[in-house]
Parts: structure tokens; C-alpha cells; sequence
């Protein structure tokens, strides 16, 4: 007999566990590199107070939001977006799409070309976050691995680049 | 030959070109279920004449329904509201937008006023808002640059809350685009250059950025091969009606070509100096596209280096070595620059020095560059450019750009 079965949406759970713990860990990372990398700390200070970024995977997340508070503050805030006001969204449109982009298959500019992130809200802002994401991604990862995520690798003074890493390292892991 | 893994191409527009076309319209009307357009256009088309070829090419076929000669060059909502008043007003069906790309942005902006029966158009600002199909819209092009005929987007000015929206939509792709040479057949020297070098930038960069593919570089070497064959003879030979059909069905390929693969680091900065310094959008783009293709270089030499043949033809491209002809692209450009700065008696310009307002006065100032480079960092065109840029490499090819003086290869960080 035919069944004709509702197929629910959903599906690949070890993927999205892998793709939920690295944005959770992005998140953390943006809110400590806010406070440890003067780069950083500028493109967040040219935009508008309480401003909310949301980065995920469509349409059921993960997602990871990040916003400033009133007074200015960087704050990773959770993995979920719903009942935010979120000023600025980028979205990956589906789960193998975020697969390409955190195991590095893919570089963050690419992903944008090929219509694989939408990105919703300002876009100063969206280039501003984009910069963001590609400086921590120096910061948290090997230079061979850096180098494909992003288009052009930083020349950074030693100091920058090792002490920092460590110092956001630990804040990510502690949270602060 | 590039095959990305993975690509989208979208190319819709019904193209009709020829000498004697827009008599076409009243049956490409009738095919769109319309009887009753709309005209939408400017004072400076409707005071050279082209309003007036317009409808008494099109009188003997269809009723036109309303005139609108008066779309300014920043129109805005509140414009886009009343006119699409008068639309309802008048019992009209569709809409014929006759001019550059603002007349045509007004026209998708009416459109969506009408179609989607609102009075708040920003409600469908941003991408893919629109549902549903829009009312028939013929776009009829009176300079070859924008490309505005081809492309799914309308940027449109809400000055009370002092911002530009944009719309982002498959429907708003206009349904045909009318490609007439007595359009363009009255467009002074300076104008035909500094547009036709918009087109050339549109297919350059669509060809040399990132999401380039090959349906997109076939629009774009073909439109770069009838810009470099017509573009200086019509300059000089403004009343020649081949080289001014072939230099709209450039602009128009060249759109087809962005649109699909977008511009990168001399749109950025382009933009940027045209919303700080008011300087036209085809001026800037002929002075950056040099600089762009020289900070691109180490990144993607190879295909700047197969733009040599359409520009300089096959001959040429045999003869100079593989390794030297992307420096040889960025060389032959310059020199159409010249020889355009020659042709127009100084008009066109060749960097931003040498770039004056109507009392002559330069219209970048040397103390503008650093708001310049701080505002193109906010254009996502960057995303699609193959080299990363920072303030300071924006300085530092706005500097070149305003002296005149080529980048020095050395300074350009690769990493
Ligand atoms: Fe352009």
C-alpha cells in the first residue's frame, strides 16, 4: 500500500550539532574580540548603540546573535533570535551550506557571491560584520586554514596575533 | 574558460534593436495583455526631442493613456505616489519608462505602487518582497551605460527620512528593453564616452570579480569587443547610427552580465565618490577601472589577460606574449581614456585632478579622500571583488586616482 508519508523538516543532527557549536563559539569569540582588538572595537563603535546581528542557518538555525547594549557593550547574546530585535541578519540558506562554509571548503566572500548567504538590514553594516568575522577567524584559527576562510591574510606584529589569540581564546572559553 | 561550481544566471528581458524599433512597441504592448501605457521621462529627453519620436512612433498603434516629463534626477517616493495617482487616475495598464536609470527606477517604483495596490512603497523594500507579477514595463534606454533595462533592482530615495531603498526583485526586471539608435543618436561626445566607459566597467568587473560564470562572460567579452571597436569612432562620428546601436546593445549586454555577476572595488569607490563629491557616475568609473585591474592584478591576472582580445582584437592578441597582456589591458584602457580626454577636447576625464565643477573648481577635493575611502567600505560591492581592501588601500588607490599616476605594485598588500 502506498503511504504517502509527510516527510517533517529536520534531519542531519550531527551537522547542525557541528554547525551550532561553531557559531556558538564564533559569537563568544566576536564579544571577546570586541574588547581585546582595537579593529575590531572600531567597526562596532561606528555603528548605532543596541544594535543586533544575527548570524545562522536557515530556515531552523542554529543561529548566533551578538548586539551591542545601550551603552555600547559587545555581548554574545545566545543562540536564539526569536523575540530580538535584530537589525542586521545574514543567513545561510541551508544546512550544506553552512557545512562548505565552517569546514572551510568555501570562503565567507564566495558564500555571499553564490547566493548562499542572504543578508537582510544595512548593508555598511553587513560589510562591517563581514570584516568582523574575518578578523576573529585569524584569531581563531591556523594561518593554512585562516587562508581559505578568508581572501586576504593579515600581516599582523606578533603581538597582535599570538598574545591576542591567546587572551581571546580564553575569554571565548570563560565567556567574558 | 571558468566553471565555477556553483552559479546562478538569470537573463529575462525581451530585447528588441534595431534603427527603426520603437514603431515595435504598440505590438510588443498588445502581447503583454496592455492597451494604455504610461510615459515616464525627463525634461532633458523630452527637451531633445525623444519624447516627441516616441509617441509619434507609437500614436498610430495604441492609446497613450498619461505624459510624465518631469522625473527628476533624485526622485522619490513622494513622486513615485503621485504619479502612480495619475496612473489609476488616467485607467492605465502598463508603463513606459524613456530615459536613464533614474526614469527607469521611477517607472519599477510606480509599478510596484500600482501592482501591489499600496500606499506605503518601503513596506517592499529589500530582496525578494515582491509576490507577484508586476504590470507590463517596456524600458526604451537613452543613454548606453546603466544597463538599468536589464537588471531586477530599483534604488529609490525616500527624502523626508533621508535614505535610498532598495529593491531587489525578479519582477521588477523590465519585460522588454527597446533598443532604438535614434535614442542615443543626440548624446553629446563627453556623455557617449563617459556612459559607454559605465558599460565597459559593468562588463570588466563582472568578468574579473567573483561570481563571475560563463554565461555572464559571454554577455561580457561581447560587450566589451563592440565597445572597443565603436566607442572612439562614434565620439568623433556622433551621427554614426551603427556605432550608436552598437554602443546601447553593449551597455545592454554589460548589464546583463553584472547583473548576474555584480561589480566590485571600482563600483565601490565610484559610488562613494559620487555620493561625496557629486561627481557622475560615468566620469568615476573611467578613471577607476584602470586601478581596479591593477590592484586586482596578482589575484586574477588570467582572466584579465583574456580581455586583450575583444579589446584589441585577434591579431594583436597573438602577438603579444601570454604573461605580458594583462598589463597590456590595463595599457590599452588608459590610452582609450586618452584618446576620449583628446576626442572630447578635455571633457573626458582622465583622473580626479582633473575633474571640475561648472565654475571650475575641482570637484574631488584632496581633503574628501579619506571620507571617500571610509564610505566605500560600506559597499557591498566589495564582497564581490577578488582582493581584500582596507582604508588604507583605499587611500592609496584613490591617490593614484587623483594624481593620474599608475599604483605602485609594490604597495599592494598580498596575503
Ligand atoms: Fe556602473
Amino acid at each position: 500500500m502506498v503511504s504517502y508519508r509527510e516527510v517533517k523538516p529536520g534531519g542531519k543532527p550531527f551537522k547542525r550539532a557541528y554547525v551550532a557549536v561553531m557559531l556558538w563559539f564564533v559569537g563568544r569569540a566576536v564579544q571577546a574580540a570586541a574588547r581585546v582588538d582595537r579593529a575590531v572595537a572600531r567597526e562596532f563603535d561606528d555603528l548605532p548603540d543596541s544594535f543586533t546581528f544575527c548570524l545562522g542557518v536557515e530556515p531552523r538555525g542554529p543561529f548566533m546573535v551578538v548586539g551591542k547594549s545601550k551603552k555600547g557593550r559587545v555581548k554574545y547574546l545566545g543562540w536564539n533570535p526569536a523575540g530580538k530585535e535584530i537589525d542586521l541578519a545574514m543567513r545561510i540558506q541551508n544546512m550544506e551550506a553552512a557545512i562548505l562554509l565552517f569546514t572551510f571548503q568555501e570562503n565567507n566572500a564566495l558564500s555571499a557571491c553564490r547566493n548562499r548567504i542572504t543578508v537582510d538590514g544595512d548593508i555598511p553594516a553587513a560589510c562591517a560584520m563581514m570584516r568582523v568575522i574575518d578578523i576573529v577567524e585569524v584569531y581563531l584559527l591556523p594561518k593554512m586554514i585562516a587562508r581559505l576562510a578568508i581572501k586576504r591574510y593579515p600581516s599582523w606584529s606578533f603581538r597582535r596575533k599570538y598574545l591576542g589569540r591567546i587572551r581571546i581564546y580564553f575569554r571565548s572559553v570563560l565567556g567574558y | 574558460m571558468h566553471l565555477p561550481g556553483y552559479y546562478e544566471f538569470s537573463a529575462r528581458v525581451k530585447v528588441v534593436s534595431g534603427h527603426r524599433v520603437l514603431e515595435k512597441i504598440p505590438a510588443e504592448l498588445r502581447k503583454l495583455g496592455a492597451s494604455k501605457p504610461f510615459i515616464v521621462t525627463d525634461n532633458g529627453v523630452s527637451s531633445a526631442g525623444l519624447l516627441e519620436i516616441v509617441t509619434d512612433s507609437i500614436r498610430s498603434g495604441v492609446t497613450i493613456g498619461a505624459v510624465a516629463d518631469d522625473i527628476p534626477q533624485d526622485s522619490d517616493v513622494c513622486i513615485i505616489n503621485d504619479l502612480a495617482g495619475i496612473f489609476r487616475e488616467r485607467g492605465c495598464d502598463s508603463l513606459i519608462a524613456l530615459g536613464g536609470g533614474s526614469v527607469i527606477d521611477t517607472a519599477k517604483g510606480i509599478n510596484i505602487v500600482i501592482s501591489e495596490n499600496t500606499y506605503d512603497l518601503m513596506k517592499f523594500s529589500g530582496a525578494g518582497r515582491l509576490k507577484r507579477a508586476l504590470k507590463p514595463l517596456i524600458a526604451v534606454p537613452t543613454t548606453a551605460g546603466t544597463g538599468s533595462e536589464t537588471t531586477m533592482v530599483a534604488v529609490i530615495a525616500d527624502h523626508e527620512r533621508q535614505r535610498k531603498m532598495l529593491f531587489v526583485s525578479y519582477f521588477l526586471v523590465p519585460d522588454v528593453a527597446v533598443l532604438d539608435s535614434r535614442m542615443t543618436l543626440s548624446l553629446p561626445p563627453a556623455m557617449t564616452a563617459a556612459t559607454a566607459m559605465d558599460a565597459l566597467c559593468h562588463a570588466v568587473e563582472a568578468y574579473t570579480c567573483l561570481a563571475k560564470n560563463p554565461m555572464s562572460d559571454i554577455c561580457a567579452l561581447e560587450a566589451i569587443e563592440l565597445i572597443s571597436r565603436n566607442l572612439l569612432h562614434v565620439v568623433n562620428n556622433p551621427g554614426d547610427k551603427d556605432g550608436r546601436l552598437a554602443l546601447a546593445n553593449a551597455a545592454t549586454l554589460a548589464g546583463m552580465a553584472f547583473s548576474n555577476s555584480m561589480v566590485g572595488m571600482v563600483h565601490a569607490l565610484g559610488h562613494s565618490v559620487g555620493s561625496v563629491c557629486g561627481v557622475p557616475h560615468g566620469m568615476a568609473m573611467s578613471v577607476l577601472l584602470p586601478y581596479g585591474l591593477e590592484y586586482n592584478m596578482h589575484k586574477v591576472s588570467h582572466f584579465i589577460a583574456e580581455l586583450l582580445f575583444p579589446l584589441a582584437g585577434s591579431e594583436i592578441f597573438a602577438r603579444t606574449p601570454k604573461h605580458l597582456r594583462a598589463e597590456r589591458v590595463v595599457t590599452i584602457i588608459r590610452k582609450l581614456n586618452q584618446d576620449l580626454h583628446d576626442a572630447t577636447g578635455g571633457r573626458h576625464a582622465r583622473f580626479f585632478g582633473e575633474v571640475l565643477d561648472r565654475h571650475g573648481a575641482h570637484m574631488v577635493e584632496k581633503e574628501k579622500i579619506p571620507d571617500i575611502a571610509r564610505t566605500a567600505l560600506g559597499d557591498g560591492a566589495l564582497f564581490y571583488n577578488p582582493e581584500d581592501l582596507d582604508y588604507d588601500d583605499m587611500l592609496m588607490v584613490m591617490e593614484g586616482a587623483w594624481e593620474g599616476v599608475p599604483l605602485k605594485r609594490n604597495l599592494i598588500k598580498s596575503g
